[in-house]
């Protein structure tokens, strides 16, 4: 059985589906109510492959919102993400995937030094933080979408924000041995990483957010955390590709520009038969037809019963284990989001 | 229960602060423990064919009440018992109306479930930021009150049916008590160390796993559980 790790986008957000979860009365209740509420098994779900293979899994709803970041909440914060494994475990699923918020929760505040919560010791085997297939995922939707607006990635600069957490590092190895870009502009806040990622890669270059934009042809921003970075699109090439991997996406909607095409990152469109009710809440065009490419993992581990945490840790994910989870992701159904129009 | 900030160095467990808010916090154990003891008592004359394991339970009950007074004791501190006996009245009166009534499943309700929950919560968030001595002892504890839980939620289970309707009466009358006895001591509870949205948080993981170990399921045990909730402010 796979699992899923999920939060809501928002306090707002919470208010208005409070009801799906049986806080009906108390939809009304501000933020120290979120804070409060335990996880909660909130949907069984059944997967069916395009091979016809049928798996079931568990939706966890961690009550996680990021307003616990942004008000400076940590040990709440911490508290719904490691409350939330606990109660995975303890529901018996093999495989489960730190949706959203989760896994940079538990890389950034190092809740791999925690694995006790109460009664239970968390088995780290039993999750995956989804980034392999993640990156997978991005690598294929800037390739095929490049490809769609005439950008010859051979001879384009192509700039990764964020380019040393787990996501973006792996992106920058298949931009390099994959697709052999001309140009690699690595941007992230910390120099030391910085300096290692370009040592081991043995090419790119470290620049700032500002410099790295308007060289570049395609961005890929997938950058940790919420970020309020004002982007001149004025500035930017024409025509640029953005795939906005970052969390939550919110690029789309401020950057207006004919020849600036946004493509939101890491989600993967299916022709699964998915019976779940829980997609109804979350913020997708097409429910029913897009999921993220990190619970997607979750799936394909249990399709494939690699039960393993497959992503783990930060800076792990080689072209090998891409190619690895892109081959069953492929198999299974799963396909990389493209832009809707052109 | 993990509080990552959470430094107990930084606790002065000699400072009279420290010592007048564990004045009635240890008082509060030592009566909920010793009313649990007379509870499961009570509980034996009611399911006489329990009534062994039952009288097993309160005399385990019994050795948590001499384990948190040697607590207090350890640290010089004085338990305030009129001030914990009065914290309990509306429970304890709420069970004993039911029981003279007959009313199992709310007496079941009140000690196995709310209390041992509330009690879980409660040592579990204790633990990172107890005493040397007093952490021993309350992991201890905290490991018999899981054996408490289990025995309320096997004869509920087995008995859902007929006792749900009853379950969620029960629910509704004793679970903005408890939320109400928390706020009281809310105040006391953090300069241990203890924060009252991690305690709520806590408790309605423990009561919420088993309600649905009961039977009920996510909807109702969300309900239930949030009940009387907004009066926790």
């Amino acid at each position: 059985m796979f699992g899923l790790i999920g939060h809501l986008t928002s306090l707002d957000h919470a208010k208005a589906v409070a009801k799906d979860f049986g806080y009906g009365e108390l939809a009304e209740e501000g933020f120290e109510l979120w804070c409060s509420a335990p996880p909660q098994i909130v949907d069984d779900i059944t997967v069916t492959s395009i091979t016809g293979q049928k798996i079931h899994g568990k939706y966890v709803e961690s009550f996680f919102l990021p307003e616990m970041l942004a008000l400076r909440r940590i040990k709440t914060a911490t508290r719904k993400i490691l409350n939330a494994m606990s109660h995975a475990q303890k529901n018996g699923i093999d495989i489960t995937a730190l949706g959203g918020f989760s896994s940079i929760i538990f890389e950034n505040f190092k809740l791999e030094n925690s694995p006790q919560v109460r009664n239970v010791t968390l088995d780290f085997e039993k999750f995956t933080t989804g980034n392999t297939h993640t990156a997978y995922i991005i690598c294929k939707q800037v390739e095929e979408s490049a490809e769609k607006l005439g950008i010859d990635l051979k001879k384009s600069t192509v700039a990764v924000v964020g380019a040393t957490g787990d996501i973006g590092s792996a992106v920058c190895r298949w931009m390099d041995g994959r697709v052999d870009v001309q140009d690699l502009l690595l941007v992230a806040r910390n120099r030391e990483r910085l300096e290692d990622l370009q040592g081991e890669l043995g090419r790119g270059k470290i620049m700032d957010l500002t410099d790295a934009l308007p060289e570049a042809d395609v961005i890929v921003w997938v950058a940790s955390m919420a970020q309020s970075v004002k982007i001149d699109v004025e500035a930017l090439k024409k025509p640029c590709l953005i795939v906005d991997g970052g969390y939550p996406k919110n690029m789309g909607a401020t950057l207006k520009h004919p020849d600036v095409h946004v493509l939101s990152g890491g989600i993967v469109e299916h022709s699964l038969d998915i019976e779940w009710n829980i997609m109804n809440t979350a913020d997708f065009e097409l429910p029913n037809r897009q999921l993220f490419a990190c619970f997607a993992e979750s799936m394909i581990l249990e399709f494939e019963k690699l039960y393993t945490n497959f992503s783990w840790g930060r800076n792990q994910i080689t072209l090998e284990k891409m190619d690895q989870i892109g081959g069953a992701s492929v198999k299974h159904g799963f396909k990389p989001l493209q832009l809707s129009s052109i | 229960m993990l509080q990552l900030e959470v430094n107990p160095a930084a606790l002065d467990y000699s400072s009279e602060t420290y010592k007048d808010a564990y004045s009635r916090i240890n008082a509060i154990v030592i009566e909920g423990e010793q009313e649990a003891y007379d509870n499961y008592i009570q509980l034996g004359g009611m399911i006489p064919e329990s009534k062994d394991e039952l009288i097993k339970l309160s005399k385990m009950e019994r050795r948590h009440m001499k384990g948190f007074e040697a607590c207090g004791r350890n640290l010089s501190v004085t338990p305030d018992m009129p001030f914990a006996k009065e914290f309990f009245s509306e429970l304890h009166s709420n069970f004993q109306t039911a029981e003279k009534e007959g009313k199992l499943v709310t007496c079941l309700l009140i000690q196995s479930l709310i209390i041992e929950c509330f009690a879980i919560a409660a040592y579990n968030i204790y633990i990172p930021v107890a005493d040397d001595f007093a952490k021993k002892i309350t992991e201890n504890v905290v490991k018999d009150e899981y054996m408490h839980l289990n025995f309320g939620e096997e004869w509920l289970k087995a008995n859902f049916e007929t006792a749900k309707e009853e379950l969620q009466e029960a629910n509704r009358a004793n679970l903005p008590i408890v939320w109400g006895m928390l706020n009281q001591v809310a105040e006391d509870a953090a300069i241990l160390g203890m924060e009252k949205e991690a305690l709520v948080e806590d408790f309605m993981i423990q009561y919420g796993e088993a309600l649905g170990n009961i039977g009920f399921n996510f909807r109702e045990i969300a309900r239930m559980s949030a009940q009387g909730l907004s009066a926790v402010k």
